[in-house]
């Protein structure tokens, strides 16, 4: 069994549909990773994902359960943490603050000490800002922000839309090593990039998305050697 | 000749302590309704126009609270803990009538709009006419006239700056507007719901992700605001004790609502200023200009300067407005 499984799910604007009968499975300890061009619906995937998002059809199970009716607000207490497109930083909190909203929805609180050890350890330069506003951050710092204030919480599956966004190539690499290093202690990944070539090479298994559908699946090693996949994502001719 | 405006600078400088000092004590009233309008602007960014009913409800209990303990028109012949205790319950049912109406409000007006995904004119004209509903239902049930005037105690000097007494009531009501926005201010920034409050007011979508319930959040923001209102329901009795009619909640929320946007809308520290500046400036130019009804007027032309000159307020809008 799957952690988390999308099984055959549709998701509308309004009339526009802009995911068709997609399906995905995340196994436990994976880094997955979702590719696609701009506007396939990879980030419509990762907010019906986390329940911003309601389903046309089919159904996401976490951990065998279905949870496709759960609100959002409730799939957080499950182990679902989604950083999302844009980093979503609360621009007048301090880092500090940020980092604290990451355990909103934790019941134990006896090892938030500990995870503010561990998520200063892995950015440095966020103990360094810990009183500055999250606004003020340039959007590296944002960046690693928003994937500490998602490991405060402590999820079961971690979901990054896009982390390497608008980053000077010293920052992706230093996200995409994070995002390893993650993995390597346990945590599941499951990643949406448009740095195709960096997120296929860490990722466990890899699908594409195009224009709603997945066209394609297979192996992180396989999709890169795939001619279709390096001609329309690698930019290799 | 005779101008038909003229400014009474000999009666403002004759006057100005105790206008000072009036002016504050209405401030501080303006102050704890201004809150509950920012505090719904900054998570729903809406102008709750049924605040100003929220307050007048509140108002209403107090006064039925206080007449059925045998409070009347004449200064009651009671020890001043007896007084005091009577006060506290009237208090207390204020809060109780202004914090559920805030969450009737809330049911019958906004939510279904929201399940809806309503655009955001429609909450504007439901939020108006939310208002008209509940005054008109009250004009309905009282009719026209004032309620009989409640007296709560002897007002009596406490002490003297240069010739100016300044009575118990100010006293208590403007220490008690600010004491109660230190804690407003230090709930939203301290305890969970607070921080659930700011992480909705600054991105609701993230806020969802870090597992805040926005629905329940939006109901206590309501309810937050209806128990201020509570409070300056009570201290509005006290100030204007023959003040509660169906309009009553009107007249003063449009200040309110004035003074919420001088201090920056969505700015908890930003009430406390707009309400006593507004309640100053109020009552400087009345005195200036001769008569009560130019309160309003200077007030509001006071308002379209600044906005004008800084129109997101004196502080600013930042409950969380502020976006990077
Ligand atoms: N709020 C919305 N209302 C209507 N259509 C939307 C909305 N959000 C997204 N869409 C449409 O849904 C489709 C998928 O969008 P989505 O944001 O999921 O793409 P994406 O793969 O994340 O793209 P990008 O790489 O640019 O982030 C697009 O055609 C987009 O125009
Ligand atoms: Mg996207």
């Amino acid at each position: 069994m799957a952690l988390l499984e999308i099984n055959n799910i549709s998701v509308h604007y309004g009339r526009i549909q802009a995911l068709h009968d997609i399906s995905i499975s995340v196994e436990e300890g994976e880094i997955v990773t979702l590719i696609g061009a701009n506007g396939a619906g990879k980030t419509t995937t990762m907010r019906s994902l986390a329940g911003l998002l309601n389903l046309s059809s089919g159904s996401v199970t976490f951990e065998g359960e279905d949870i496709s009716k759960l609100p959002g607000h409730k799939r957080v207490v499950r182990g679902i943490s989604l950083t999302p497109e844009g980093r979503g930083i609360f621009p007048a909190m301090t880092v500090r603050e940020n980092l604290e909203m990451g355990t909103y929805a934790l019941k134990e609180r006896s090892t938030v000490d500990e995870s503010y050890d561990r998520v200063f350890e892995l950015f440095p330069r966020l103990k360094e800002r810990e009183a500055q506003s999250g606004g003020t951050l340039s959007g590296g710092e944002q960046q690693m922000l928003a994937i500490g204030r998602a490991l405060m919480g402590r999820p079961k599956v971690l979901l990054l839309d896009e982390p390497s966004m608008g980053l000077a190539p010293q920052f992706i690499k230093q996200i995409f090593s994070i995002i390893s290093q993650v993995n390597a202690q346990g945590m599941t990944v499951l990643l949406v990039e448009q740095n195709a070539n960096q997120a296929l090479s860490r990722a466990d298994r890899a699908y594409v998305l195009e224009t709603g559908r997945i066209t394609r699946s297979g192996t992180g090693p396989e999709l890169l050697a795939d001619p279709a996949v390096k001609e329309a994502y690698l930019g290799v001719a | 000749m005779d101008q038909w405006i003229s400014f009474d600078w000999e009666a403002l400088g004759a006057n100005f302590w105790s206008a000072t000092v009036d002016g504050l004590t209405f401030g501080g009233i303006y102050a704890l309704v201004a809150l509950g309008y920012t505090l719904v602007y900054g998570v729903l960014n809406l102008i709750n126009f049924a605040h100003s009913e929220v307050f007048i409800v509140g108002a209403y209990a107090v006064v039925f609270t206080l007449t059925s303990l045998g409070f009347g028109p004449s200064v009651p012949n009671l020890a001043w803990y007896a007084i005091a205790a009577n006060l506290l319950l009237a208090l207390v049912f204020g809060m109780l009538a202004s914090a559920v109406t805030a969450f009737i409000v809330e049911r019958v007006a906004y939510k279904p709009l929201r399940a809806k995904g309503a655009p955001r004119l429609v909450f504007l004209i439901s939020a108006i006419g939310m208002s008209f509903v509940i005054q008109y239902l009250i004009f309905w049930w009282r009719g026209p006239n004032p309620e009989p005037a409640v007296i709560m105690f002897q007002n009596k000097p406490v002490f003297d700056i240069g010739g100016t007494l300044i009575y118990f009531d100010s006293i208590l009501i403007v220490s008690a507007a600010i004491i109660m926005m230190v804690v407003v201010d230090q709930f939203i920034r301290r305890s969970k719901l607070g921080r659930g409050i700011r992480a909705v007011a600054q991105d609701p979508d993230t806020a969802t992700l870090m597992g805040v319930n926005r629905e329940r959040i939006i109901v206590s923001t309501f309810i937050l605001g209806g128990l201020l209102a509570g409070v300056a329901a009570l201290f509005y009795v006290m100030k204007v004790p023959s003040g509660v009619l169906y309009l009553g909640g009107f007249l003063l929320g449009v200040k309110a609502f004035t003074a919420a946007v001088l201090g920056g809308i969505g700015n908890v520290r930003g009430a406390l200023l707009g309400g006593l500046l507004l309640g100053l400036i109020g009552n400087y130019g009345q005195i200036l200009l001769g008569s009560a009804q130019w309160n309003d007027v200077v007030c509001f032309v006071v308002l379209i300067a600044v906005l004008m000159v800084r129109p997101e307020g004196i502080l600013g809008s930042n409950l969380g407005k502020v976006r990077a």
